[in-house]
């Protein structure tokens, strides 16, 4: 009885197993659908995502140029070494105190290193991204040699250290190069918006040639691509070769081109060691060509603290420092040129006819413009005198009266001419124009058009040059009336030596007269006898630093500084620094046929005479003693081979 | 004369159930192999093992005239809802939930157990009760005691929380009972019931992690590094298999470590990863073919007790299949249900071979008036 009904209740069982059936079928028939979708139609998409997953891509740092000076001598390059990083998610609770306990022990960290390291550490962890904490963070840069010993002995116990190999820049010049090499710091993500080329954590140049040529010596970077597991581990060898194609596995960085400079190290140092003063520049260009042979400004800093470990109580040290070591005084800074003027003065004069070559201009110690008497340097007056006479003596009477007679205009179109009041075009970043007044820049409480021509005649007043402007202005007086940009980069090479741009003098575009001064040759050579009597004769203010061996002419100045009062503040022997008149030495040599200008300013140096056209002199005398070795050098064969390899 | 038997018994084995018990059973460890290729134990031969004792349950599970199981139907219920009430006073805990129990050296998931425990203690509860048969229809009010019933473990592994194994639990009873003869009217107020349950579950039941993941479900991308990271990577691993798949043991998602659970919940991701949409859908029809199998035994079972129990294994395999693969694939949310005789535990496979011996025994029976 109870089977009966039990085939009864099955029979009606029977069809909804049927339409079960059917319903199973169906909802696996949607698994299906979806899994076609998945995998046929959209295979290709997921499987680049799980390639993405796991692939990893590693930057192959390029190496960045070298910097050479002109003979070849390597001025910066690249230093191997170690940056020390932490990857918070291999270390966690009590391992995290152990490391940082060591850490601590052998890089010998300081408290407040500890504290930031602490911080980062926690940063990571109470990221949203919950990757972070997979990401290394940087615990110190550039560690000494016998610390990465340390650290490779310790490597066991700290799986959460690592050790990265990073190229340091090593500046190998003399830190006087300072402002002109420039240095390297970490990239803000400012600049990394702008430049997607860049990484979080790279350097880029600043200031100076690092800076300014930053595109062709960072060369491009290469690509290692890696594969990882799902915590960011990289996997054993023969995983990696699976699946990772061999072509993708590694692109070689393309690394910078070097840079030849015009500057010659050996001068370099020369003329820093001549260099005098506290503060201030020299400037020694090719006179013919406008190549820069050797820079000085001082005070300078050291691109190698610059570039990488410097604390902030020295950064702070060197902000604060009143002499501003940071301000690349060759051409961002301003001062009044003194008597190395008068040549401007002199020009306009013999140009405009107000003077010829042998005009004599008595001078009984002082120049009287209405009820204003601008006083000469001597104050009983040099009597009589030719244009020649008056520059080797200086005499201030000789150029007020020129001075007065052009006007102020006249005497600062030729300013512009000799590429004064603008720009000299020098490539190496900011450049301040320096000023030259004009009677409609001047304003009537700073005195009438003639009062001020009559202080610019001899380059005080308003006027205010560069030394990189000096040095342009007295070269075209010493090439004969070409006015140079100056440059300092010869040449760009390939990695392989290849050369792939030879820079080639240029003339200064600016200077209203499409690069030529545009005077009389007599002219010029009245200016030319007067600047070799300054210190070829007795009686010129820079006898006492003639050469025996070179003939070379120049112009002494002494500027004025105005008198601050905010300076009172200073200590005495400070107050006294700052008091004092800024040095200047402009001269090129050979005289007769001039090779070198060489421009000496010494901030508060007092007198031109003393405290520059020696150092000229000494610039002057190991140009040609160096010129005479290398030369020797290049004679014999054994030794020129020594030297390319250098 | 007993050899003859048995002999005869083997005869009326249905064997291509066997064979495809066996087939899903050596994919299972094969593939459980190359998701635990990185593991430090070797889960395949635990899995193995387990497989192994499963058969020797199903062999003596054979011997036995499942009429006898209506006998042991209210012992085994009480049982399993003894072993919960241990759980859930005793259990391991592990990642917060309670789900386990330790005996000697293993660990038993009960709630695995209770599945069949529901599925026989109903199948005795609709071949005993008269009302369907007096009225000729259920009325929902005379399905309240088979309810009861189904809540009270649902209930309680709701508690443990183990918010898959309670859906499935109760998504096979209800098979169940659909299969009884229910008013449609009556069946469309139980899902209106359901939902209302479902909305008030949400509100007052369901811990935040559990609401997350179903909220994840709703949108993976959102949730990509927290918890839509598990439905992202899964459907990355499919997606990424392509027709034919990446070959054994080489799946990156999978062997790389960035599909999660990947030898439990997420198993089916591993094979389709591995073996492509081909290998998938073998395996769909292989569990298309177990269930079918199971609804032609309930269709031909001697007794309404054996076509019942075997609706509610074909039930068991179904929605364990369906929710699993479906949440592998991002159409169902992320719960955490096994892929029969597929994901690793030894309770989940010691169960489903249990389920399969029942199976065979129906099957067997109808031969032997």
């Amino acid at each position: 009885m109870l089977v009966r009904r039990d085939v009864d209740d099955i029979r009606e069982i029977r069809p909804r197993t049927a339409m079960g059936a059917l319903v199973c079928v169906c909802a696996l028939l949607v698994i299906v659908v979806r899994l076609y979708q998945l995998q046929i139609l959209r295979g290709e998409d997921y499987t680049i995502q799980s390639i993405a997953n796991f692939r990893k891509s590693l930057f192959v740092p390029a190496d960045r140029g070298l910097i050479k000076d002109f003979r070849g001598r390597t001025l910066v390059d690249n230093r191997p070494s170690f940056d020390v990083f932490m990857t918070p998610a291999f270390c966690k609770g009590k391992e995290r105190d152990e490391v940082i306990a060591k850490l601590r022990e052998y890089l010998k960290l300081t408290p407040e290193d500890v504290e930031r390291i602490k911080i980062d550490y926690q940063k990571s962890w109470l990221n949203k991204d919950k990757l972070e904490r997979f990401r290394p963070f940087l615990v110190d840069l550039d560690i000494p040699r016998d610390q990465v010993d340390v650290l490779e002995a310790h490597r066991t116990e700290m799986s959460c250290v690592n050790l990265i190999p990073t190229p340091h820049r090593a500046y190998r010049a003399s830190p006087s190069l300072g402002h002109v090499l420039g240095y390297m710091s970490e990239v803000t993500p400012e600049e990394m918006d702008d430049h997607p080329e860049y990484r979080r954590g790279q350097t880029v140049g600043r200031r100076g040639i690092e800076r300014r040529w930053e595109r062709e010596l960072r060369g491009a970077d290469g690509k290692q691509n890696i594969a990882v597991d799902a915590k960011g581990r990289e996997l054993d060898k023969d995983t990696q070769e699976a699946l990772i194609p061999e072509g993708e596995r590694l692109i070689l960085a393309t690394p910078g081109n070097n840079l030849v400079l015009s500057i010659d190290e050996r001068l370099q140092e020369a003329a820093d060691a001549a260099f005098p003063g506290r503060a201030g520049a020299v400037v020694v260009m090719e006179a013919r060509t406008g190549f820069v042979r050797a820079m000085v400004s001082r005070p300078s800093f050291d691109p190698n603290k610059m570039s990488g470990r410097i604390s902030r109580s020295e950064l702070a040290r060197l902000n604060e420092d009143p002499l501003k070591p940071m301000l690349f005084r060759v051409m961002n800074e301003n001062y009044h040129p003194g008597s190395t003027f008068k040549v401007v003065t002199s020009l306009a004069g013999l140009e405009n006819n107000v003077i010829g070559p042998n005009t004599g201009i008595f001078c009984n110690g002082g120049y009287t413009m209405g009820n204003h008497r601008w006083r000469c340097d001597k104050p009983e007056g040099h009597g009589s005198l030719s244009l020649k006479a008056a520059l080797q003596h200086s005499c201030d009477v000789f150029a007020y009266t020129v001075g007065d007679k052009v006007g102020l205009d006249v005497l600062g179109e030729m300013a512009h001419r000799l590429g004064y009041g603008q720009p000299t075009g020098f490539d190496l970043g900011r450049e301040i124009p320096g000023i030259i007044p004009d009677s409609k820049s001047i304003t009537p409480e700073a005195g009438s058009a003639r009062a001020q021509a009559i202080n610019a005649s001899i380059g005080q007043g308003e006027i205010n040059v560069t030394p990189l402007q000096q040095a342009v202005a007295y070269a075209a007086i010493a090439n004969g009336g070409n006015v140079l940009k100056p440059q300092i980069i010869r040449r760009i090479e390939a990695p392989d030596g290849r050369v792939l741009k030879e820079f080639q003098p240029e003339l200064d575009l600016a200077n209203g007269h499409a690069g030529k001064l545009e005077v009389k040759e007599t002219s010029l050579a009245a200016i030319r006898a007067g600047l070799l009597a300054v210190v070829n004769e007795p009686g010129g203010t820079a006898y006492r630093s003639r050469l025996l061996d070179v003939k070379f002419a120049g112009k002494t100045g002494t500027a004025q500084v105005m008198k601050l009062g905010l300076k009172q503040k200073l200590d005495p022997t400070l107050q006294q620094y700052y008091s004092r008149d800024h040095a200047w030495f402009a001269a090129y040599a050979p005289a007769e046929d001039p090779e070198i200008v060489v421009v000496v300013l010494n901030e508060h140096g007092g007198w031109g005479a003393e405290a520059a056209a020696p150092a000229a002199a000494k610039v002057v005398l190991a140009y040609f003693r160096i010129k005479k070795e290398e030369s020797a050098a290049v004679a014999t064969p054994p030794v020129s081979a020594s030297a390319a390899v250098r | 004369m007993a050899l003859s038997a048995t002999e005869k018994k083997l005869d009326h084995l249905h064997w291509p159930l066997v064979l495809c018990t066996l087939i899903i059973c050596s994919l299972g460890v094969w593939n459980l192999a190359s998701a635990t290729k990185n593991a430090p134990v070797a889960l395949w031969w635990v899995q193995f093992k387990w497989m192994f004792a499963g058969v020797v349950a199903i062999a003596g599970i054979l011997f036995v005239d499942y009429r006898w199981f209506q006998t042991l139907a209210w012992p085994g219920y009480l049982v399993a809802l003894g072993l919960l009430a241990g759980v859930a006073f005793a259990g391991k805990k592990v990642l917060g939930a309670r789900r386990w129990l330790q005996v000697g050296s293993m660990q038993l998931q009960p709630s695995e157990f209770v599945k069949l425990a529901v599925i026989v203690v109903l199948a005795r509860w609709f071949t005993r009760d008269e009302t369907g048969a007096r009225k000729g229809q259920y009325g929902l009010v005379d399905l309240w005691r088979p309810f009861v019933l189904i809540l009270i473990p649902v209930a309680l592994v709701m508690k443990q929380p183990d918010l898959g194994t309670a859906m499935v639990t109760f998504a096979i009873a209800m098979t169940m009972v659909m299969f009884a003869k229910v008013k449609w009217r009556d069946l469309f107020i139980l899902f209106a019931t359901g939902a209302a349950t479902a909305v008030l579950a949400w509100n007052k039941f369901l811990k935040d992690y559990q609401k997350q993941r179903l909220l994840t479900f709703l949108n993976p991308e959102a949730y990509a590094k927290g918890a839509g990271y598990h439905a992202i990577q899964s459907v990355i691993a499919v997606g990424s298999g392509q027709w034919s798949g990446k070959g054994w043991g080489e799946g990156t998602q999978n062997q790389l470590a960035f599909l999660p659970e990947q030898h439990t919940d997420f198993i089916f991701s591993v094979w389709a990863e591995e073996h492509g949409f081909l290998g998938g859908v073998a395996l769909i029809a292989l569990y298309a073919f177990l269930v079918l199998a199971a609804l032609d035994v309930a269709a031909n079972a001697r007794d309404k007790f054996g076509s019942f129990l075997a609706l509610g294994i074909a039930a068991l395999f179904f929605w364990h299949a369906f929710i699993n693969m479906g949440m592998v694939i991002g159409i169902l949310p992320v719960v955490g249900v096994p892929l029969p005789l597929f994901s690793y535990g030894g309770s989940s496979v010691l169960a489903d071979m249990l389920g399969i011996g029942i199976l065979l025994n129906v099957s067997l029976r109808r031969f032997m008036f």
